[in-house]
């Protein structure tokens, strides 16, 4: 076997040794009485969900060590971190695991956790802003296309109001409220 | 004579009337009724799900209760509102405490979510209601073994339990036009489009790695069926140019385009003129 390069720097380590006092014991129970968070408990570790998502590599925390994280209680540092809003909801994780952790679902858990403390990527707050403004994401407004095409210029049944009015009461609205 | 509840969403009628415009043409060939539903909006996409789960579950809960009214299926052409409804329906479906918690807000509104209308994406109400004999009989100008690599996009693959697609159906549908379906390796991976709000370099080189793939697989041309993915794979390609100077010349179709040719719409017909990537070399591999 070829001779291993000498190590001159000591391993790199993902995070400082864990605070016990810091840890946050309710975390875990919090998560797992969410919409999705059921099997979390389940997790034991294997790392197939990072080897599944095409983008952990560039991940400080890889999904699996988000739900260890999770798990072990870790609040402050999982619903600060960028990469559960990096997350691109494509599931593969999740479609992968063996143990049924739904771990897409479950980070997106953590985003509604981060959003209800304010914690929300600007331009993500400013679709949800849109949202309830207008109803929509998308508005027409090339109208000359769509007739064209022999299409309705504006979309047939189209009504924003009843969107609206629901997002107007929920954490969504409270976008706009907080601009204020 | 099959009718559903069409739910266009906002994306395709504000950006791709070429994607609903094909899309209406070759249902209304099969004599599937779509029929656009009334007071709906928004599905919120998974950026609403991310920042407020109830409310996203309200939303999409009541486009269903719309449906319910009548019962018949909705039929979306998008992914994303896909994704939403079907997750929606899954999760109201599997939690009594939501469907009660909806319900009681559809009230003022004369709506209640009762499940019968199920959601269901455009491609797989064609390939199961009309089934792949009849579109083969409807083939009129076959294309010539053209090779097409398939984009299906996340949430309509995923998750399995939820979404209940097979991606044959989409398979099969390309291979009826007389099409070649190119295998590539990345055919699962997500083009990116939903980190574009968040870390738009990183959804540009996730749409690079897709597009190489495809290329490098030997495909001539791309299909999709969600506007979003659309939108990634077409549009970036421009980008990618100024970005890392790389021409992949990948003509992106919805595939009611693809299917519409081969049934003998004219490119006028399905909008070909406003896909970015000039889409017009996909009439060269039509038989007249
Ligand atoms: S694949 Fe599942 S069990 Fe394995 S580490 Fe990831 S979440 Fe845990
Ligand atoms: S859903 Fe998120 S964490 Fe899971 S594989 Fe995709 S990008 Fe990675």
């Amino acid at each position: 076997m070829a001779k291993t390069e000498e190590k001159t720097v000591p391993p790199v380590t993902l995070v400082d040794p864990i605070e016990l006092s810091e840890l946050d014991r309710d975390f875990r129970e919090e998560i797992h009485n969410m919409p999705n968070g059921e099997e979390l408990g389940a997790c034991f570790a294997c790392s197939t969900c990072t080897a599944a998502c095409p983008i952990a590599n560039s991940w400080d925390y890889k999904p699996h060590q988000l739900i260890r994280m999770i798990l072990l209680g870790m609040r402050e540092k999982v619903l600060a971190s960028d990469e559960i809003w990096l997350c691109l909801t494509c599931f593969e994780c999740q479609e992968r695991c063996p143990q049924n952790v739904r771990v897409t679902d479950i980070l997106f858990d953590c985003k509604n956790l981060a959003a209800e403390e304010g914690r929300i990527p600007p331009n993500v707050a400013e679709l949800g802003k849109e949202l309830v403004e207008q109803g929509q994401l998308y508005v027409i407004t090339a109208d000359w296309e769509r007739e064209d095409l022999g299409l309705e210029p504006s979309l047939p049944g189209l009504q924003t109001e009843g969107v609206q009015n629901m997002l107007k009461e929920s954490r969504t609205g409270r976008l706009l409220e907080e601009e204020d | 004579m099959p009718e559903y509840n069409l739910y266009a969403g906002c994306s395709v009628p504000a950006n791709y009337p070429n994607y609903e415009a094909s899309m209406l043409r070759v249902a209304d060939s099969f004599d599937m009724e779509l029929k656009y539903m009334e007071g709906v909006a928004c599905c919120g996409s998974p950026n609403l799900r991310a920042i407020d789960y109830e409310g996203w579950l309200k939303v999409n809960a009541r486009t269903l209760a719309i449906a319910d009214k009548n019962g018949n299926d909705i039929v979306t052409p998008c992914n994303g509102c896909f994704g939403s409804l079907k997750d929606v329906y899954y999760h109201l479906k599997h939690n009594e405490d939501y469907v009660e918690m909806v319900n009681a807000e559809l009230a003022s509104e004369g709506l209640e979510f009762t499940g019968d209308a199920k959601p269901r994406h455009f491609v797989e109400a064609l390939y199961t209601d009309i089934g792949i004999d009849r579109i083969k009989d409807s083939i009129t100008n076959p294309l010539d073994g053209v090779g097409i690599a398939i984009h299906y996009g996340c949430h309509l693959l995923r998750p399995k339990d939820v979404t209940e697609f097979r991606p044959e159906i989409l398979k099969d549908l390309v291979a009826v036009t007389g099409a070649e379906v190119v295998e590539y390796p990345l055919w699962k991976q997500c083009c990116g489009a939903t980190v574009l709000p968040v870390d738009e370099p990183l959804a540009i080189r996730l749409a690079r790695d897709k597009l190489k793939s495809m290329k490098e697989a030997g495909a001539q041309f791309a299909t999709v069926v969600c506007p979003a993915c659309g939108n990634q794979l077409d549009l970036q390609q421009l980008d990618l140019k100024n970005t890392y100077g790389e021409e992949y010349n990948i003509p992106i179709l919805h595939y009611p385009q693809i299917l519409g040719l081969a049934m003998g719409l004219s490119e006028d017909e399905i909008g070909l003129y406003l896909n970015r990537v000039p889409a017009e070399p996909i009439l060269e591999h039509v038989s007249k």
